[in-house]
């Protein structure tokens, strides 16, 4: 806020604790203060799950990397037997994006959608900041929390890397994945936000409407090339977070950029209508 | 006098729901106004329409001399609002939540802040959600107040206080008006706002019923009568007097009770009365109350025939 502060030169008020006060000051660290909780378990929930199946590696046979069925190849599972291979299956490749894609949907349905249906959007929007600058200030948050899991995967994987023989991977094939899986949880913030922005829904019909989505192109991408329709794929965002293999080549420029740009014109669609509409109540 | 509220021609079309229906209203700067009406009829939409949370279907709204849409960040600033049904997030402390509140307005003092949490006896360390009804609805006065605002725009403010508390907002909105702060504030109870509003609006389905003082509306109200008589009367003789509606006549052995509404000036009543014996008579003002009822319910209270000014 560009006003004058007082408040520095003036006593805490009772129960707002120094932290509190110091993340109070704007719309994006009070968020960033309120969803501490959630965003620290996030990260280390996701962390900890790569680090698991991460570590199965030396396990994995030729026996059981044979025994995968067909069918599995589009969802990454069709090179068991090499590190970047294994971690573009299990890893990277189904456990990762999906808890990330409901990340970004669970997220994304609180930003807006959850204090409108609340009543509490009224208030903070009767004070001197703009729609538009709510939005953006809480979708930075929401973006802070993505960045937060995708450092917590890539510090998994890089303590990881030499004790579950990973070390034919790069520090910065690690590093270029966890940039494309914060990406794609962005894709999925930005659309859950800009559903609750545009529309004015409830909290569960946004996250349910953002995560059916991304379910529904998890499943596109997996399943295009068995039906012969591998151009399908270049609709999810899942084929731009993973069709380049990072891992194995490192950050995918283009890719990067069709995520962010998704990203970006979701969320300037979503602000648009936001900033148009009448607030629900 | 200067304007802080306009509203011309304002129409909001929900649809099914009712809105509000060509309503104009003019606030003068430094007044305190009461807006009134029975839940439902469109206080909240008026509110949420001068504060940019919803946009007319037409008509034009003008706060503080600005556009509520096109100026909302800065009048925002010069506004105070609360809530009808007063929401924050419930894992906040009290404190915690004004402090935060404060810092979207660019810092409010915490002197100030204590000193309103003091007088409302409002416990800020404790968390939002563990805070009673009335408890939370003194947050919400806390941070409509602190930061002294220009216009206070109070929906339902009483809602859920006690009635000490209540004196005390009632202090607190007289204060307002001694500094130079108008104050905008709805009831569905005429008696919540008598006392300190300089002028009150009653709106009814969308659409405002009467604008006046709180003095005009009494005057307007009509006079209950009650006579008693030591003889037996007919209702026949008093039916037709000028101004009087609502007549009973109740006849016991050696006397009579007669009781109606009476609308102006008494003389032709009086006259009547005079050529009986008279044991009593009592009349009494119709309070507030039912008048406003009166025009809730759409009935006419009183002489005046054109309630709008």
């Amino acid at each position: 806020m560009t006003a004058t502060r007082h408040a520095t030169s003036s006593p805490a008020l009772p129960g707002a604790s120094g932290a509190a006060r110091a993340f109070g000051r704007s719309m994006f660290t009070k968020t960033l203060f309120d969803n501490r909780r959630i965003f620290t378990v996030w990260a280390l929930a996701t962390g900890l799950l790569a680090l698991m199946y991460a570590g199965f590696y030396p396990q994995i046979t030729a026996d059981t990397a044979a025994s995968v069925p067909e069918a599995m190849s589009g969802f990454g599972f069709d090179d068991m037997g090499s590190a970047a291979g294994y971690l573009q299956g299990a890893v990277f490749g189904l456990l990762v994006p999906l808890l990330v894609t409901f990340y970004g949907a669970a997220t994304g349905a609180r930003m807006i959608s959850a204090d409108e249906e609340s009543g509490y959007l009224d208030l903070l929007l009767a004070h001197p900041i703009s729609r538009t600058r709510l939005l953006l200030q809480r979708f930075a948050a929401l973006a802070t929390g993505a960045v937060l899991i995708a450092a917590a995967v890539l510090g998994a994987m890089l303590a990881i890397r030499a004790g579950a023989e990973l070390d034919t991977i790069s520090a910065g094939g690690f590093a270029a994945q966890a940039v494309t899986l914060a990406l794609l949880a962005l894709v999925f913030g930005a659309l859950a936000t800009a559903i609750g922005a545009a529309t004015g829904k409830g909290r569960a019909t946004v996250f349910g409407a953002a995560a059916g989505i991304g379910v529904l192109a998890y499943a596109v991408n997996g399943f295009a090339p068995q039906i012969g329709a591998d151009r399908l794929r270049r609709l999810t965002p899942f084929h731009y977070y993973i069709g380049g293999e990072p891992l194995k080549n490192g950050l995918p420029l283009a890719d990067v950029c069709v995520l962010a740009a998704v990203t970006a014109v979701l969320l300037g669609a979503g602000t648009w209508r936001f900033a148009r509409r009448d607030l629900g109540r | 006098m200067n304007t802080a509220i306009e509203l011309t021609g304002l129409t909001k079309d929900y649809g099914s729901r009712r809105g509000l229906d060509d309503l104009s209203l003019r606030v003068a700067a430094g007044e305190v106004f009461g807006y009134l009406g029975p839940n439902g009829a469109g206080k909240s939409t008026t509110i949420r329409l001068m504060l940019d949370l919803i946009r007319p279907t037409s008509g034009t709204v003008r706060v503080l001399g600005m556009d509520p849409r096109a100026d909302a960040v800065r009048l925002h600033r010069r506004i105070g609002y609360l809530a009808g049904d007063f929401v924050v997030d419930g894992r906040q402390r009290a404190g915690e939540c004004l402090s935060f509140l404060g810092d979207l307005r660019g810092g409010v003092p915490a002197a100030r802040v204590l000193d309103l949490a003091d007088r409302l006896e409002l416990d800020l360390s404790a968390r939002v959600r563990s805070l009673s009804k009335g408890n939370r609805q003194k947050v919400g006065l806390v941070q409509a107040f602190m930061h002294r605002p220009e216009l206070l725009i109070l929906d339902e403010p009483t809602s859920g206080l006690d009635p000490l508390v209540q004196q005390t907002f009632l202090e607190m909105v007289a204060e307002a008006k001694a500094a130079g702060q108008t104050v905008f504030m709805s009831s569905h109870i005429m008696s919540e706002v008598e006392a300190v509003a300089d002028r009150v609006a009653i709106i009814r389905e969308g659409r405002l019923a009467a604008v006046d003082t709180v003095t005009a509306l009494r005057e307007r109200s009509l006079l209950r009568v009650r006579i008693d008589f030591a003889e037996a009367v007919t209702a026949e003789e008093f039916a037709a007097l000028p101004g009087v509606t609502d007549l009973t006549v109740t006849g016991a052995e050696g006397g009579a009770t007669l009781t109606c509404r009476l609308d102006g000036r008494p003389d032709a009543l009086v006259k009547a009365a005079a050529r009986h014996t008279v044991t009593d008579l009592r009349a009494e003002n119709q309070d507030l109350e039912e008048l406003f009822h009166a025009y809730y319910t759409g009935g006419r209270p009183g002489a005046a025939t054109g309630p709008t000014r």
